[in-house]
């Protein structure tokens, strides 16, 4: 399957260059190592990297829209690297994707993405679909399945049709759906998420739902944490609609309980 | 993830004036998933000598009972509470009892010796000794531990700074590490009263 090469710088091809048969210049392309066992490079490669996708990310939809939840930390292995990572990533006013995965590939394919977006929009003079961008990626990673790219996102917008959710992995998987959890912290923003989901939320109570889901994550799973960012997505585009701090919102959710004291040590009156 | 990675800990043990401290984290993970967020990892040998097992949580509650045993069949023999330095010695040689087949567990070892002169001191696995004067770190997060720990020690801290340093030291580190944190037990011992504190940290 041929390769999409379009994300590459295109004025190589300008320059002559010593690929090709010297009259017509070589094809742009991402420079492969050059060794016997190139699987085998690719698996170490994947290894030492460690894409656990150690993450949670949410979306779902509702009544007036889409909502969009994500953390905030990056973890390599065990340390924590970043605990202010933007996760949720603006393709373009009206339409979001989510990170998980290596945050390289993510914020790379997703401009890409977005840059096709435009082209589309600019070629056909109609924003494109929810349906056509979430494809258009699907295809992409799909020809470079193997590769060792780490890339699980959801594309939820707002098109012509009304709110639209897709899930799209580098496994070259494409799914569309209500409500998607990806990352290592899912199982436990599912448990909240789909106890708590009625689709005719309003925007504050759903909000409130992905927020209450996410924080549960980052408590029980160590890759999680942060700042937990949400967005709605409704009929004029996307909007942000919090950025709080998971530490703090442990304990308006649980205040700490002051325990009554038994006995206190006084210091004794002189004699 | 390695052995000692599957539960995530954080210990660390600071020297004062006439005094020392010694704290750990809350948490017992199963990998990334968090089980409970009140787990002891510092226990009590005698009023004036406490152990911080850091590493697999099996293996260190395992050891503690090992330890609690031979500890009360000394008091008995010799009628009095075992010293500081001789208790690492015993760490010491139960471990490497184990040398081919170890615990897989990290202490930290903190106690007042004679004339109340505090005491600390680290091991690996294995039982190698590593005294030292001013602190000393032991857990996953104990790279982020030696840093905190080395750019906010000062010796002969009183009790109240040295509580307050090694609070710090300990949040800051668990901060920057995913398989500890989620709260922290701090004991502060001086020659006539013991403090057990529990700090409010992020839960995440």
């Amino acid at each position: 399957m041929k390769l999409d090469t379009t994300a590459l710088d295109s004025s190589a091809a300008l320059i002559p260059s010593i690929g090709g048969d010297g009259v017509f210049p070589a094809a742009p392309s991402f420079d492969l190592p050059s060794c016997d066992d190139f699987d085998g490079f690719q698996k170490n490669a994947k290894e030492t990297l460690k894409h656990a996708k150690g993450t949670t990310t949410l979306a779902f939809i509702f009544k007036e829209g889409v909502i969009v939840a994500a953390d905030s930390r990056a973890s390599m292995g065990g340390y924590i690297s970043s605990q202010s990572v933007k996760k949720i990533i603006e393709i373009n006013p009206y339409m979001l994707g989510t990170m998980a995965g290596g945050a390289a590939d993510c914020q790379f394919w997703h401009r890409n993405l977005g840059i096709k977006c435009r082209l589309h929009e600019l070629a056909n003079k109609r924003r494109i679909s929810v349906t056509g961008a979430s494809k258009l990626l699907a295809n992409i990673l799909f020809s470079y399945r193997g590769m060792g790219l780490s890339i699980g996102t959801m594309i939820a917008g707002w098109d012509e049709k009304g709110p639209g959710l897709y899930y799209v992995d580098s496994e070259g998987g494409r799914l569309k759906g209500n409500r998607f959890s990806v990352g290592s912290g899912s199982p436990y923003a599912y448990g909240v998420l789909d106890n708590g989901y009625r689709f005719d939320m309003s925007v504050e109570e759903a909000a409130e739902l992905a927020r209450r889901a996410i924080y549960h994550a980052t408590f029980r799973d160590g890759a999680s944490g942060g700042v937990v960012s949400v967005y709605h997505v409704g009929p004029d585009g996307w909007k942000k609609l919090s950025g709080d701090d998971v530490g703090e919102l442990h304990y308006k959710y649980y205040p700490v309980q002051t325990t009554p004291v038994e006995q206190e040590m006084a210091e004794a009156p002189a004699a | 993830m390695s052995i000692f990675e599957y539960n995530g800990s954080a210990l660390v043990a600071m020297v004062g004036k006439n005094c020392f401290a010694i704290a750990s984290d809350r948490r017992l993970g199963v990998q990334l998933q968090t089980i409970a967020t009140d787990f002891q990892r510092v226990y009590k040998i005698h009023d004036k000598l406490y152990v911080g097992l850091s590493g697999l949580a099996t293996d260190a509650q395992t050891l503690y009972e090992r330890l609690v045993f031979r500890h009360k069949l000394y008091q008995l023999r010799e009628e009095r509470d075992m010293k500081p330095e001789t208790f690492a010695s015993l760490v010491s040689a139960l471990l490497y009892e184990k040398r081919f087949g170890p615990y897989f567990c990290q202490p930290v070892i903190a106690g007042l010796g004679d004339d109340d002169v505090p005491f600390i001191c680290t091991m690996d696995c294995l039982g190698a000794k590593e005294l030292a004067k001013d602190f000393v770190v032991s857990g996953t997060a104990s790279e982020s531990l030696y840093g905190a720990c080395e750019s906010m020690y000062k010796p002969n801290m009183e009790p109240d700074e040295l509580f307050e340093t090694i609070s710090q030291a300990l949040l800051a580190s668990v901060d920057r590490d995913c398989l500890s944190g989620w709260g922290g037990y701090v004991l502060l011992v001086t020659p006539t009263e013991v403090q057990e504190k529990i700090l409010k940290g992020r839960m995440d």
